[in-house]
């Protein structure tokens, strides 16, 4: 049980690092052709055990967003995101469950739910935060095509990366 | 505070999702420039249209009393109006006396009921015998006549609309003096016939049509409406005229009553013919 708090707590802070001093850099490269923004943190909230009480991972949410909020100079923007893609988050994983349903004790991850799962919830809670994330960017319907346009490619580029990172990484729990 | 619990337990995540949301969206507009740009410009549209709407309600609001208070100094006009005096005007040698004498005077009133679509329409009215209303009394708007009073209750009234088979509106042509009855053969609300025209009288469309002022009901000269069309079938004595309504009696909502302080004069004289 404890181990699966410190595993969460060394992830949460190799996410924020990774977001911060690698992914960031890398987004701010891409700015001539266009902003892109390669999102990996969201991993963290989406690798959370099932058992995980639904007001912790919207409070988890909220604070690694807040916490790269702060990296990128952009309060809010990142958290707001986050807290709606971690209250998704448990609509999604009811709507994605298996006819057998869910251990107990197993978590959200490729080794225990499969690859064709992980790859559908995982899509599905990244786009949303992608997608959410842009919109409170923009902070207005004006720009619907531009934000459009910039959830794609950051989608793309982020998933990509994602499922690089889960299929040689290999978390479990 | 166990049901507040219960309550955390169950929607826990929702109001903490909320709180966390709306919290995320105050630290946007608080430290993001452009965003705060966008929401103050947002919030400021926003909020001036809503109190232009506020202002166009509150508009609304007052219209009413607005209507009434126009009402009420319409009729103080129309009671200056000669139409509405008698003249005790009398030149005998050289002695000239002017004075006037109030003849008709007028009650607003309130629609609260009517129809259009039948043979026989009457309409309701919001006063009654407590605010001085009788029966056979006319019943006017701006734009025309509207019918006769014919029962009287406390608070209100009923009014026999023009546009009903036994309504008999006496009318005269403006301008030539003739003058004839207006019925309305249950058809259309726009228009009325014009009966007891003669032949001999000219008369072409587009004529004005008025109150005769004959039946004591309405001051003498009320426009009523335009004669649309004429014709004369072989043999008759008399026009057929179509006359098309100033008023609309699809959409009243505000009338007058109109009272005749002597009309108890002229009943005491039909009364004397009669016997």
């Amino acid at each position: 049980m404890s181990n699966i708090i410190v595993i969460n707590i060394l992830r949460f802070i190799a996410f924020f690092l990774v977001q911060l001093l690698i992914l960031k850099r890398l987004s701010y490269g891409w700015e001539g052709f266009m902003y892109v923004n390669v999102l990996l943190y969201p991993l963290f909230i989406l690798l959370l055990p099932f058992r995980t009480p639904k007001p912790l991972v919207v409070f988890l949410g909220f604070l690694i967003g807040f916490f790269v909020d702060l990296g990128y100079g952009t309060l809010g923007v990142h958290s707001g995101a986050m807290v709606a893609t971690a209250y998704f988050r448990s609509y999604v994983i009811n709507w994605l469950e298996p006819r057998e349903g869910y251990n107990i004790g197993s978590s959200p991850n490729k080794e225990d739910m499969g690859g064709g799962w992980f790859i559908r919830y995982t899509a599905i809670l990244m786009f949303t935060h992608i997608f959410i994330y842009f919109c409170i960017d923009a902070f207005t319907p004006v720009y619907i095509v531009g934000i459009v346009g910039k959830t794609f490619w950051t989608f793309l580029f982020s998933m990509l990366l994602l499922l690089v990172v889960v299929y040689t990484l290999n978390p479990k729990k | 505070m166990r049901g507040l619990f219960q309550l955390f337990a169950r929607y826990g995540s929702f109001l903490l999702f909320v709180f966390l949301e709306l919290f995320s969206l105050f630290l946007v507009v608080r430290y993001n420039q452009s965003q705060r740009v966008i929401f103050f410009n947002s919030w400021g549209l926003l909020t001036a249209s809503a109190e232009q709407r506020i202002d166009n309600i509150g508009d609304y609001i007052g219209l009413k009393q607005e209507v009434l208070d126009l009402q009420a100094k319409n009729h103080k006009l129309m009671e200056e109006l000669d139409n509405a005096r008698y003249n005790n005007r009398l030149n005998r040698d050289s002695v000239q006396q002017d004075s006037f004498q109030q003849v008709y005077t007028f009650i607003g009133a309130n629609v609260i009921s009517n129809s259009v679509a039948v043979a026989n329409n009457y309409l309701r009215l919001d006063k009654g015998s407590s605010h001085g209303i009788k029966p056979h009394m006319g019943v006017i708007t701006d734009d025309g006549v509207v019918g006769i009073v014919r029962h009287v209750s406390s608070h209100f009234c009923s009014v026999m609309s023009i546009l009903h088979s036994q309504s008999r509106i006496k009318a005269s042509i403006k301008g030539s003096g003739y003058f004839g009855t207006l019925v309305w053969k249950n058809d259309n609300p726009i228009f009325m016939s014009l009966e007891a025209i003669p032949k001999h009288a000219s008369i072409k469309e587009g004529d004005v049509v008025i109150t005769s002022g004959y039946s004591q009901l309405f001051p003498q000269g009320i426009r009523i409406g335009e004669i649309k069309h004429i014709s004369l079938d072989p043999g008759e004595n008399f026009y057929n005229i179509q006359v098309q309504l100033d008023v609309d009696m699809g959409k009243l909502r505000y009338v007058s009553i109109v009272e005749n302080l002597m009309k108890l004069e002229h009943e005491e004289l039909d009364e004397a013919i009669n016997e």
